[in-house]
């Protein structure tokens, strides 16, 4: 029986790629460094107009606590620092590169002879934080932070490669073509932690990932595969916790309280590379898709490389656009402008054409859906009745904090309602 | 490229929406209609075409008067239409439709605001009304094969072909009904036009199982408290299990338990609410027909446990993810 958690559902998957190979994307004419790509502090560019910049050298730092530093993605000179808007739609200090299609990587980027069993705990958390490696499953928590302060808490690791996103294929494609990646990854994040425990959490719909995977792990000591039923949201962490150990986080707490961390397969691969290579985040994997690309692909595109340039390079739009979305269907975020850069936490690009739909007056029927739904087991019916009101203080009660924004009771509803959106501006009065 | 629409999480919906969810109830409930025309003759038709034309009439009118968007393309006023018929007799006047029409969509659902606001299920206050007002019409049961014309004049009945005493009135005397159970069971007896066939009901039933309409929970909950607490209590000299039998496949319990109670708007939304709100219907309908007034309690049942809903929404609220007692030590 595949290990699951209590609500949740099962949208259609549209997983039209999943039998796309990964391809390497040229290099496109400029890139747009954003220099908030993860959460916490914004970097600080430290190059000009005019600099010549490296393949992979570091043009954005951070100044203290949480941040993460970024990265020229291509060789090139710096052809201006602007504010351009970014993928949450709020204005964002990007570095623009000219590409000189040299590809010349910063003369620090050195590959590592130094084996797993002698790395430090410093040099592994060194080497993800000088990487700028974000949490790429959408998140973007920055990697070294989410490691060190579980040092000494967790005893044991789990790797996120749910995918429970519709259309989504990115972690997918990397488990069958890149598994000894991820796993080299996981044995850093072991060795750096201390600990001898893994299970990989693969849901049941990517029965060819489980079985490369289950290869790669066979002789590997306390590496273990996790099947899970498909079900959206399984790649919430609390669920997949729960779903693989059956321990709920308390609310209000992370997974490292309850003796746990969580990473995302590509992350776990990118450290590898960080460690093994010198190279940092400068690229990663993105599924674009849709119903309206002409060739769906699993791509691996340069960080700051526009929309536009990637949609051109899957052959355009077979009919017009309405909606573009950075991420998933279910949580993804709907771009303002298709010139928006790819940033670390943009796992997929998903297109949709407009479409002729009656729009439906937006009439809750109370049929309970939203209830049965719930993964955080609350009453989104009540949640998003109390918001309608402005009765804040009833949305406190009836736990509206706890809300993941996951969007299974705005799916469900058969009477349209924006529940979620409800919910969101509950949340926010409350937070004042 | 023109300008890209910008929205809100989730991107993408269910296909389900309201209408096809009351569709689902219309599909579910057309062999009942089937079955009825068979036994009643095709004035059921007649009754029920009535019925939802006056509901939906009703509702646009009043919706127009307000001057709000008229709402029958959610179907749910032909859902109204049509379970208000199957709780009338095949042979009743038809202006009774028309009348408890009027009230289910206009006092108990327009007046509160509308579908999702009335706070007791529409059909049911119809038919506890329309009883009060007009017992005899409401009570005129037509024997099963006596075949009603569609239109016209009702053929001049032998005594016999209509009376009020149904199998309900019987078991209420402490008696078994005549009726062969199985007869009873795929509804080859008197009574409304849409009640009578517990077979048919429960295939309807697991039809909207199946399409996810409802949950089990209350339609299994009612028919099981019935079922239990007339098992325990059947009168001394009769065999429990036939009276238990007979119980349930009599009068509204099967249509009230499956589509009656299940009706979304006046039903709780958590599982365990559910659960007591149907324990509680099964509860009361016994109640009424061993000790009230009336042979039949299914409608007074279903109504008073509207008015509970939202304190079982309340009181059932589920522990929030992670807020349970046992994590509050971790």
């Amino acid at each position: 029986m595949a290990l699951t958690f209590k609500g949740g559902l099962h949208p259609e998957e549209n997983k039209i790629t999943a039998a796309s190979p990964i391809e390497v994307m040229p290099e496109p004419g400029t890139v747009a460094i954003a220099m908030s790509q993860h959460i916490g502090a914004p970097c600080i560019p430290i190059v000009k107009k005019g600099d010549y910049v490296y393949k992979g050298q570091k043009i954005g730092e951070g100044q203290s606590g949480l941040t993460c530093p970024v990265h020229a993605s291509v060789s090139g000179t710096v052809s201006g620092i602007e504010d351009r808007v970014g993928a949450f739609g709020q204005k964002v200090t990007h570095v623009i590169i000219e590409n000189d299609f040299k590809s010349e990587l910063h003369p620090d980027i050195k590959p590592n002879e130094t084996p797993i069993e002698e790395a430090s705990f410093e040099d592994i958390v060194n080497t993800i934080k000088e990487a700028g490696i974000a949490g790429l499953g959408g998140a973007t928590f920055p990697t070294h932070f989410k490691i060190s302060s579980a040092k000494g808490k967790v005893d044991g690791l789990i790797i996120n490669c749910c995918e429970c996103e519709p259309y989504i294929t990115a972690n997918h494609r990397l488990m069958l073509e890149k598994a000894s990646d991820i796993i080299n990854g996981i044995k850093l994040v072991m060795k750096a932690l201390d600990i001898n425990k893994c299970d990989i959490g693969i849901e049941d719909n990517k029965k060819d990932a489980i079985k490369v995977m289950r290869e790669h792990t066979e002789n590997e000591y306390g590496i273990n595969i996790k099947v899970l039923k498909t079900k959206y949201p399984q790649g919430d962490e609390r669920q997949l916790i729960y779903a693989i150990d059956k321990v709920q986080i308390p609310a209000g707490k992370l997974p490292a309280d309850v003796g746990r961390v969580v990473l995302n397969a590509e992350t776990t691969a990118s450290i590898w590379k960080a460690y093994k290579y010198g190279i940092p985040l400068v690229d990663r994997i993105i599924t674009v898709t849709g119903n309206c690309v002409a060739n769906p692909k699993n791509l691996i595109v340069p960080l700051g490389t526009s929309v536009t340039d990637i949609i051109n390079h899957c052959g355009g739009f077979t009919s017009e656009v309405e909606k573009i979305i950075s991420g998933g269907p279910m949580m993804g975020t709907a771009q303002w402008d298709e010139n928006a850069p790819v940033i670390k936490g943009t796992a997929s690009i998903l297109c949709f054409a407009k479409k002729k739909k009656a729009s439906i007056a937006e009439t809750c029927i109370h049929c309970g859906k939203c209830v049965g739904s719930c993964p955080m087991h609350l009453m989104p019916i009540y949640l998003a009745s109390f918001a309608k009101l402005g009765d804040w203080e009833s949305c406190r009660d009836f736990d509206v904090m706890s809300c993941v924004e996951c969007g299974c009771c705005t799916y469900q509803c058969p009477g349209n309602v924006p529940i979620v959106q409800y919910i969101r501006t509950a949340k926010g009065k409350l937070k004042k | 490229m023109g300008l890209l629409k910008v929205s809100a999480s989730p991107h993408i919906r269910h296909e389900d929406t309201t209408r096809v969810l009351m569709s689902d109830v219309i599909i579910a409930m057309i062999p009942l209609l089937i079955w009825g025309a068979y036994i009643f003759g095709l004035r059921v038709l007649t009754v029920t075409a009535v019925s939802v034309a006056a509901c939906v009439i009703f509702e646009a009118l009043f919706n127009l008067i307000l001057k709000k968007k008229i709402p029958v393309g959610d179907m749910s006023a032909v859902v109204s239409g049509m379970l208000l018929a199957f709780n009338l007799p095949a042979g009743i006047p038809l202006w009774i439709p028309v009348v408890g029409a009027f009230f289910a969509m206009i006092i108990v659902k327009g007046l509160f605001g509308g579908l999702g606001k009335n706070f007791m299920n529409p059909v049911l206050a119809a038919r506890v009304f329309l009883f009060g007002s007009w017992p005899a019409h409401m009570t005129a049961y037509t024997e099963p094969l006596v075949r009603l014309p569609a239109f016209g004049a009702l053929p001049e009945m032998a005594p016999d072909a209509v009376s009020s005493a149904t199998t309900l009135t019987v078991l209420k005397e402490g008696a078994l009904p005549g009726d062969n159970i199985f007869d009873m069971f795929i509804g080859n007896m008197k009574g409304c036009i849409g009640e009578i066939s517990a077979l048919l009901i429960l295939a309807g039933g697991l039809y909207l199982l199946v399409r996810r309409v409802i949950t089990w929970h209350i339609s299994a909950s009612f028919i099981a408290t019935v079922a239990i607490l007339t098992f325990i209590f059947a009168p001394e000299g009769i065999s429990n299990l036939d009276y238990m039998l007979a119980e349930i496949c009599s009068g509204g319990l099967m249509l009230g338990a499956v589509f009656m109670a299940t009706d979304y708007v006046t039903s709780p939304v958590t599982a365990k609410g559910r659960l007591i709100y149907g324990v509680g219907c099964g509860a009361l309908t016994v109640f009424i027909r061993f000790l009230g007034g009336y042979p039949e309690g299914v409608s007074f049942a279903i109504i008073i446990m509207n008015l509970f809903v939202w304190y079982l929404d309340k009181a059932t609220k589920p522990t929030k993810f992670g807020g349970g007692k046992a994590n509050a030590k971790a």
